[in-house]
């Protein structure tokens, strides 16, 4: 009990995620119980949660500054077609196990540098990330069709294509990737020196500044950090498609975006857990598995997802006045006392 | 502050003039009337959403639902007139404008009275119109649309033979001017423009001063909105028939051409005259790409490089006056 209560005072909101993914996944697996819960179902929703999650905390530690990374998708995809070229050379196709590495690391390297360009932008020259990020996503988006002509790039080699679909136990390996990065972006963003200062710009990049923090460093190492993340996912998204394309993965870019919010993080920055974001993108993800089980349109699962995101923040601003009025109400009777 | 503004605009001016003079050099075609007149008309689209935009920009917000609210209107007028053919343009104004109005007061309402962040409220209202439409549609085109409209979207002014066809002022850049005009109106010769500069530029201040803020709000998005549904007219009567989903993506377009004509993000600032620069210049960068023979696939790489190279050197400026401003004020 005494857990629960400090789960309410300190993670309200989490809390709240937590209830609702509860319910959605109970209705889903009460819906069509041999279905749902089967092994195989919950596998395959390990396999597809880590390449959307991976996009959704690449867009929260921008969102954490008060930025935002519309980038994400095209960074990892452009990496990913330039690591594929890579990895289809004569020299690729003859040794596939070297290449598959060379390319796994080319894909996060390539991502990382992408970030660099965006940390350039938005740290040191100081525009702002959404047009930054817009613009690079074009750029980088049309690198990417310079080079495929808008086709794919195929016939990757095995290994390469072994690292999406391998699993350690019942555990996909893209599950670990992701299990992994959530907890260094948990100790990164909620628990080092670096972490804080993020929050701080976030709350007021100014006053942070003033306060004899190295901002732009701070701002540039976010974007980074982003990169890193979207990386990842590029490469369990290649591995899973066999192939690179410009517009694989699009769809996450505002379902992403539609995490982040969900699960807590404010738009202008300063406020946010990772745990809220990995809690959305379980919702997202139960939403999406189970109405895919029901053939559902896809288009509906869109209105739905829509309807939960509008949702949510009603319910959050709401709570939020019931709140604000209950502290006015104890100050005036504290008052007259 | 005044200096700062127009010389924005005047630096855009340049970066047209000097790319229209490149382009020339490579292929004169680009100066002939028939390519201004026909270039002008495939960019109305934009330019007209970019004017709704620039009010919700100024305002300090942002629209991400034009996208889907012109699918929207280009369903909603191909349905009718596939129903009933022998209607009139008024009618299909009145639908799309109805529509569009609609759409802008569900994003007024959700920002300025349950407080979610523009950009958020208007991602979700997109995410939902847009699924309801290709919901109700399949993703199916339109296109047995009647004559008389067909024969409205070819409409042009001033008709310069050019070949075995004509070209002149059509009837989208004729919306489009309207539009410009409109908005102009709005923003200079209205008490609510003042208002719209005012709570972009500080909203507690706007309140004090008694604007009604949230009620300026709600109204920007339905112009917005109301513009989006115009520019599906202008879309459809182009291409004579509808397919939803050929506007996926356009926010972007929209808020880029509105940014490159000296709109902030950060709201206060913008004029009808730069976002018409804007949508000269998104214009010409894009008919000077075909007119160079540059491959189509270099189309997006080159348009983000443009914009990314623009917002920097002119932030780099600010940075710089900035800094200067900083000494004097230190040696005084």
């Amino acid at each position: 009990m005494k857990f629960i209560r400090l789960l309410r005072e300190k993670h309200p909101n989490e809390l709240v995620l937590f209830l609702i993914f509860v319910i959605l996944f109970a209705v889903m697996a009460a819906l069509s119980p041999d279905i749902f819960l089967s092994g195989a179902n919950l596998q395959n929703m390990m396999f597809q949660m880590p390449e959307f999650g991976l996009m959704a905390l690449a867009m929260m530690a921008a969102v954490l500054t008060g930025g935002m990374n519309l980038s994400i998708i095209n960074g990892a995809t452009l990496s990913a077609i330039l690591a594929a070229l890579l990895m289809t050379t004569e020299w690729g196709k003859a040794n596939p196990l070297p290449a598959a590495v060379i390319g796994t690391v080319a894909i996060v390297v390539i991502s990382l540098l992408t970030g660099v360009l965006n940390g350039v932008m938005i740290g040191y020259i100081g525009i702002v990330a959404m047009l930054v990020t817009l613009s690079t996503q074009l750029v980088f988006e049309g690198i990417g069709l310079i080079i495929t002509k808008g086709n794919s790039i195929g016939s990757l080699p095995a290994p390469f294509l072994a690292i999406g679909s391998a699993q350690i136990g019942p555990v996909p390996v893209p599950m670990v990737v992701f299990a992994v990065m959530i907890a260094v972006s948990y100790f990164l963003l909620e628990r080092s020196k670096w972490g804080r200062e993020v929050y701080m710009i976030g709350d007021n990049e100014t006053a942070t500044r003033f306060s004899g923090i190295h901002t732009k460093k701070v701002l540039m190492l976010v974007y980074v950090f982003s990169g890193l993340l979207y990386g990842l996912s590029g490469v369990l998204i290649t591995s899973r498609y066999c192939s690179a394309k410009t517009d694989y993965g699009s769809s996450y870019l505002m379902q992403a975006l539609t995490a982040v919010v969900m699960g807590g993080t404010d738009i202008n920055g300063g406020r946010g857990t990772v745990a809220g974001t990995i809690l959305a993108v379980m919702i997202l993800q139960t939403v999406s598995t189970g109405f895919t089980i029901h053939r559902v349109d896809q288009n509906l699962v869109n209105i739905f997802n829509g309807l939960i995101l509008l949702f949510v923040l009603s319910v959050r601003y709401i709570t939020g006045r019931l709140i604000d009025i209950k502290k006015i109400r104890a100050r005036q009777a504290t008052a007259e006392n | 502050m005044k200096l700062l503004k127009v010389r924005k605009e005047f630096g855009i001016l340049l970066i047209i003039i000097v790319l229209a003079v490149l382009i020339t050099i490579v292929n004169p075609a680009f100066l002939r009337a028939s390519n201004i007149f026909d270039f002008l008309r495939s960019n109305a689209v934009y330019g007209i959403m970019a004017f709704g935009m620039l009010l919700v920009l100024i305002t300090g917000g942002i629209d991400l639902s034009v996208s889907s609210t012109i699918v929207l209107g280009a369903v909603l007028q191909g349905n009718y007139l596939a129903a009933h053919p022998d209607t009139n343009i008024f009618v299909i104004f009145a639908i799309v404008i109805a529509a569009g109005a609609l759409i802008g007061l569900v994003n007024g309402v959700l920002i300025t009275k349950i407080k979610i962040p523009p950009i958020v409220a208007t991602l979700g209202v997109q995410t939902i119109t847009n699924a309801a439409v290709l919901l109700y549609t399949k993703g199916a085109w339109i296109s047995n649309l009647p004559e008389w409209y067909k024969s409205f979207g070819g409409f042009a002014l001033l008709k310069i033979p050019s070949g075995n066809t004509y070209t002149g002022i059509y009837t989208q850049v004729i919306m489009l001017v309207i539009i410009g005009a409109i908005t102009w109106f709005i923003l200079n010769n209205m008490l609510i423009g003042r208002g719209i500069y005012a709570v972009g530029g500080n909203t507690q201040s706007a309140r004090r001063v008694g604007y009604n803020v949230d009620l300026i709000t709600i109204f920007v998005y339905i112009i917005s909105g109301i513009y989006a549904g115009v520019a599906s007219v202008a879309s459809v009567s182009i291409v004579g028939s509808v397919d939803p989903n050929t506007f996926t993506g356009y926010e972007m377009d929209v808020i880029a051409i509105t940014v490159l004509g000296g709109a902030s993000l950060a709201g206060g600032v913008g004029t009808v005259f730069g976002t018409a620069l804007g949508i000269i210049l998104m214009a010409v960068i894009k008919n000077g790409l075909i007119l160079v023979h540059i491959s189509g696939y270099w189309q997006n790489a080159i348009m983000g490089a443009i914009i990314l190279a623009t917002i920097a050197i002119d932030q780099i400026k600010q940075n710089r006056e900035r800094d200067h401003a900083v000494k004097v004020d230190v040696a005084e």
